[in-house]
């Protein structure tokens, strides 16, 4: 199961359907709570026609702030109106001194973080009584490392029961921008907490450092560090991000009908996903 | 809280690097990659507001309008998780810190209203319409308006004019109605004169026509021969337009 994220830029083509047709559509919570006029009729249009997932930008699972309880209970009851089957969010944080930063910011990789991290998935997961996928960040520099990466993600995974969100253009991102083996990195991942993986474009912008923008389309390095790590996996739903330089639907459509094609290719055996 | 506070410590620093630009110096931060962050978080605010305030980011000089974003996001906590607010939050520091004046922007203040009323507008969750006739009385059936609206009074004609050599010759009392189109959610607005403004907010409070015209000799209008078929031919105008909506039930 092939899915996209749902961009306001081309709604229209996604309800119609003619040029793009994804298995499920992916949105983030913040940009649609509390929206009326003529954007919540096309996500209710979009809504009757696709599976939704979510993705959200603002729990800041990482922030030393507290959990921000009011817009949990907007997630909650977003999550329950519009049916959504899984609820992922980032390892990162992204609001400090009482302030949105609206970005994702890379946690020092230390013991009483991932301590703290775990008790607010945990407080997470309780209140909205379901499992949170974190996903692993693309980050651009570590910050007052007291542990490796790896280590830090392992932990919270274990001690928090939650699932990953695994961005393999994110791993590729991470492992060229700390010089490490991103096929090592997966393996030593808990495989089977993996519930859903994200595919993206990005751009290099010096010789020493890459960004994760999901403004280019996914490069052929991606794609087969994706095919490897799907014959590690069991089947989950794969969702393809575009969020700037939108293309013609053609293009995006044969991404996803290459990702499609990956997926069945490798999991051809086992049960086509589900969420 | 289980973070220790050096690691909180470093959390802030970050962070505020991010918010302010300012060089800070953590543990195993490489200086050109806290650049990039900066950068990053920077530009997100900076198009946020260039997509929420159109106008006034083409008639502002840019020298002033990137120092105005630059200040607010480093000095202002922003609080909105939906980000497509944040601009109510811009807005409303402008007007706390005298922008109008610092910058010598008389008309700031109007035109950050205006232009986020439209966002808001735009953007806002539905308001249940009341059940209405379609049929009524023009002069005793109190009005259904569409709740989707904003009655906004400006001191410089900013929903008429956008550039600054026109705007600064005209200080005086305007009004402008926005309303939200019930079917296309497209945002319309109109210019009011004071008239109708002081109609448009009676009739939305439930008062009749006739009892609004009735009231009229004591905002010293005096013309009234004319009133009341200008005001109808309003009203009836506002009606194809969706903003009169029909006669109360």
């Amino acid at each position: 199961m092939v899915g996209v994220g749902f961009r306001r830029e081309f709604a229209e083509e996604l309800i119609s359907g003619e040029h793009i047709r994804p298995d499920f559509i992916e949105l983030a919570p913040e940009n649609w709570m509390n929206i009326g006029g003529y954007w919540k009729k096309i996500l209710h249009r979009v809504v009757e026609k696709y599976l939704v997932l979510c993705h959200g930008l603002s729990l800041s699972i990482g922030s030393p702030d507290a959990l921000d309880k009011e817009f949990l209970a907007y997630v909650k009851t977003f999550l329950q109106e519009y049916k959504v089957q899984l609820y992922s969010e980032h390892l990162s944080y992204s609001k400090c001194d009482n302030a949105h930063m609206y970005d994702l910011l890379p946690i020092p990789f230390r013991m009483d973080a991932v301590q703290h991290i775990v008790s607010r998935i945990q407080q997470v997961q309780d209140y909205l009584q379901r499992s949170l996928a974190m996903e692993i960040v693309s980050y651009y520099t570590p910050v007052a490392a007291e542990m490796s990466e790896i280590d830090f993600i392992n932990e919270v995974v274990k001690r928090s029961g939650c699932q990953l969100l695994l961005d393999v253009n994110n791993i590729y991102v991470n492992a060229f921008n700390h010089q490490y083996d991103a096929k090592a990195f997966i393996q030593q991942l808990p495989l089977s907490s993996i519930a859903y993986i994200h595919m993206a474009g990005h751009e290099q912008v010096a010789p020493d450092l890459i960004i994760d923008t999901h403004g280019e389309p996914i490069i052929d390095p991606v794609y087969d560090l994706f095919e490897w790590t799907l014959a590690h996996l069991q089947p989950v739903p794969v969702l393809l991000e575009r969020d700037f330089n939108i293309p013609e639907m053609a293009e995006l459509q044969g991404e996803i009908t290459r990702l499609k094609s990956i997926c069945h290719k490798q999991w051809k055996l086992k049960d086509e996903l589900v969420a | 809280m289980n973070l220790l506070p050096d690691t909180y410590h470093i959390q802030q620093t970050f962070s505020e690097g991010c918010r302010t630009g300012k060089k800070v110096q953590l543990p195993g931060v490489v200086a050109d990659r806290l650049a990039h962050y900066r950068r990053l978080v920077f530009n997100n605010i900076r198009d946020t507001m260039e997509s929420a305030f159109p106008i006034a980011f083409t008639n502002i000089p840019s020298r002033k309008w990137n120092k105005m974003v630059k200040d607010f996001f480093a000095d202002h906590a922003c609080q909105s998780y939906q980000l497509w607010k944040l601009p109510l939050e811009f807005y409303t520091y402008a007007v706390e810190h005298s922008w109008d004046e610092q910058y010598d922007i008389p008309y700031l203040n109007d035109l950050l209203a205006f232009e986020w009323a439209e966002m808001e507008l735009y953007n806002m969750e539905d308001i249940p319409v009341p059940t209405y006739r379609i049929e009524g009385s023009w002069l005793d059936t109190p009005l259904v308006l569409n709740p989707e609206h904003r009655l906004l009074s400006f001191s410089w004609p900013v929903h008429l004019k956008a550039k600054r050599r026109e705007l600064m010759t005209r200080k005086g009392i305007y009004f402008a109605l926005l309303y939200r189109h019930p079917e296309t959610g497209n945002i319309q607005f109109t210019d009011l004169s004071p008239w109708l403004a002081f109609l448009t907010e009676q009739l939305a409070m439930g008062i009749t026509v006739r009892d609004i015209l009735d009231y009229a000799p004591q905002l010293h209008i005096t013309d009234t021969d004319t009133l009341e078929l200008d005001t109808l031919a309003f009203l009836k105008e506002m009606q194809q337009q969706h903003f009169v909506l029909g006669f109360q039930s």
